[in-house]
């Protein structure tokens, strides 16, 4: 365990600065760059912005910078956000992003692995066909529609939930948003569950814990669940990261102040600090997602534990 | 297949239609703005500037599927092209490549693709550029997979004993075996990047106008729909359509070619 936890440690830090380098040398291609407003500053101002923030220094010694900044838990000044630090941004965005990215994935795993044991109970009947089918409309469901359609049946037609907004995390706000996130991910995890639980039925312990007649309930909870729920296990965290970044698409359409909405304005503004600190938060929590799945990969089955 | 029917239906009337509609996807009909679906010549009605939409949908349809199709085949090309080299080195050059591909999927997708988008302006060439250089992941991992397989059956190492060089056999005996799951692969990575290309659409980093695309007429259905739904339904629809037909087909084509 200790062994596996740290080879990925050893991993992920050459990982995450190659994805510093990368977001760091692509942010400064890009055309344009943080203090071209509307209006032209005057040239003396803007030189003494850029020299104030560092940024005329050669290319790779601010790399240099921002990494043994960033070792020390500094994600450096918003640009465009004055007065403001990255550091507060993320702690402001992060936890609505969080709660969001959560409790989809909260929901998906429910209502898919809820709709796999259905569909994996009455095997070749019409419902698990069915449910099959509607397992895969769900995965390609784009939340880009099905958030506009939700709204305009929930909120604008029915009037019963709020459109858009944040409203300090009421839960009336959240259930448009956590649903369209979480939908496409549900289907998946539908389809997953039932094609594994399928295949754990067919195998010796569960035949005899049916020969023994056991329920057929029983047998699928307490015998054929837990093995099935392997490749879930490995679909959860990449699926988690999806939703996560996924959240971008959701916290743009219902205005919700996430950190999803600062990358994007930080990324038409070019406030380099602003992008480089969320997409290594990102890339960061994503290598820890993948780390978690492995050791319940584990949990689940203790033969790949060593 | 039903799917495989209505994709091609999709597909051709994108192509075809507009081409005899009376209405240009930029043409504003001044005595019809925003009206409902069957007025004044326009089968679908029109936008919030007088645009017809059947048209805009078409040829949104058309720029979507341009797109995606595009990014995908850059996708197959790099994918294919990665896992068959490391399959077939084997060895510390197949372990190195295959980290490479674990290190990539740590990336932050979408804020990359963003970046992609921000760095490289607002062409569609370089979005679908930019998009299939991200996408190519699974297929490394999928080729890779089945050329490892390959490499060691009888066929191969006869072929490899009567000195055919490696060129060849990749050419000859890896590939034409491949060439079914990747079919498959391409098949399911078309909707995921249709999504992305919508996506980036509609936060405005896509397609410009007036040009437009399924992720542009969703976007503009949404911001108006509390005025005219019709708007929203109808791209949203057709995107729909699209991505369902799509994900069938594929993932029929997988479980044909993977098992």
């Amino acid at each position: 365990m200790a062994g596996l936890i740290l080879r990925r440690l050893a991993t992920a830090i050459p990982t995450l600065l190659a994805v510093i380098l990368l977001s760091f040398l692509l942010m400064r291609f890009a055309p344009g760059g943080p203090f071209d407003g509307e209006r032209p500053l005057d040239p003396a101002t803007r030189d003494a912005l850029i020299a104030s923030y560092g940024l005329d220094k050669p290319i790779l010694e601010q790399f240099w910078l921002y990494v043994s900044r960033l070792v020390q838990g500094d994600f450096g000044p918003s640009l465009v956000y004055r007065d403001f630090t990255v550091t507060d941004l993320v702690a402001k965005g992060l936890p609505i992003s969080l709660t969001l990215g959560g409790l989809a994935l909260m929901l998906a795993l429910t209502l898919g692995i809820g709709l796999g044991i259905v569909s994996a109970l009455r095997p070749d009947s019409r419902t698990s066909s069915v449910l099959g089918i509607s397992s895969t409309i769900l995965t390609a469901l784009p939340s880009f529609v099905t958030a506009p359609l939700l709204v305009l049946v929930f909120g604008l037609t029915l009037g019963w939930l709020p459109v858009s907004g944040w409203n300090d995390g009421a839960t009336l706000n959240l259930i448009l948003p956590v649903i369209a996130l979480a939908l496409p991910y549900a289907g998946a995890i539908a389809k997953l569950t039932a094609a594994s639980l399928a295949s754990v039925l067919l195998e010796d312990h569960v035949r005899t814990a049916r020969a023994r007649g056991l329920a057929p309930v029983l047998y699928l909870l307490r015998h054929a669940l837990r093995p099935a729920l392997m490749p879930i296990a490995s679909y959860a965290a990449p699926a988690a990261a999806g939703l996560l970044t996924g959240a971008v698409v959701i916290e743009t359409i219902f205005a919700l102040p996430g950190i999803g909405r600062y990358f994007v304005q930080g990324a038409l503004n070019r406030d380099y600090p602003l992008v480089l600190g969320v997409v290594t938060l990102y890339a960061a929590l994503i290598i820890l997602f993948n780390l978690i799945a492995d050791l319940i990969y584990g949990w689940l089955d203790p033969r790949v534990r060593g | 297949m039903k799917a495989a029917r209505i994709l091609i239906a999709i597909v051709a009337l994108a192509l075809f239609l507009p081409l005899i509609l009376p209405w240009s996807y930029a043409a504003i009909d001044w005595n019809h703005v925003r009206s409902p679906p069957f007025s004044g010549g326009h089968v679908f009605g029109t936008d919030s500037v007088g645009r017809d939409l059947l048209t805009r949908t078409l040829v949104g349809t058309r720029v979507t599927l341009a797109v995606a199709v595009s990014a995908a085949l850059v996708a197959l090309v790099i994918g294919t092209a990665w896992g068959a080299i490391a399959g077939w080195a084997g060895g510390k050059t197949d372990e190195i490549m295959m980290r490479i591909v674990d290190a990539l999927y740590a990336l932050p997708f979408m804020f990359v693709v963003i970046l992609l988008m921000v760095v490289f302006g607002r062409s569609i060439l370089l979005v679908f550029l930019g998009i299939g250089a991200v996408e190519w992941l699974t297929m490394a991992r999928v080729v890779r997979g089945q050329v490892l397989q390959l490499r060691h059956r009888s066929f191969v190492i006869a072929a490899q004993a009567a000195g055919a060089p490696p060129t060849a056999i990749l050419r000859r005996h890896i590939l034409p075996n491949v060439a079914g799951v990747a079919l498959a692969y391409l098949m399911l990575t078309v909707p995921q990047v249709v999504m992305v290309e919508s996506f980036l659409s509609f936060l405005g980093l896509g397609v410009q106008e007036p040009l437009t695309s399924l992720g542009i007429l969703v976007k503009e259905g949404a911001d108006d729909m509390d005025m005219a739904p019709f708007a929203l339904l109808l791209p949203g629809g057709v995107l729909v359509s699209a991505l369902v037909c799509m994900t069938l087909i594929g993932e029929k084509l997988r479980d044909r070619y993977s098992r």
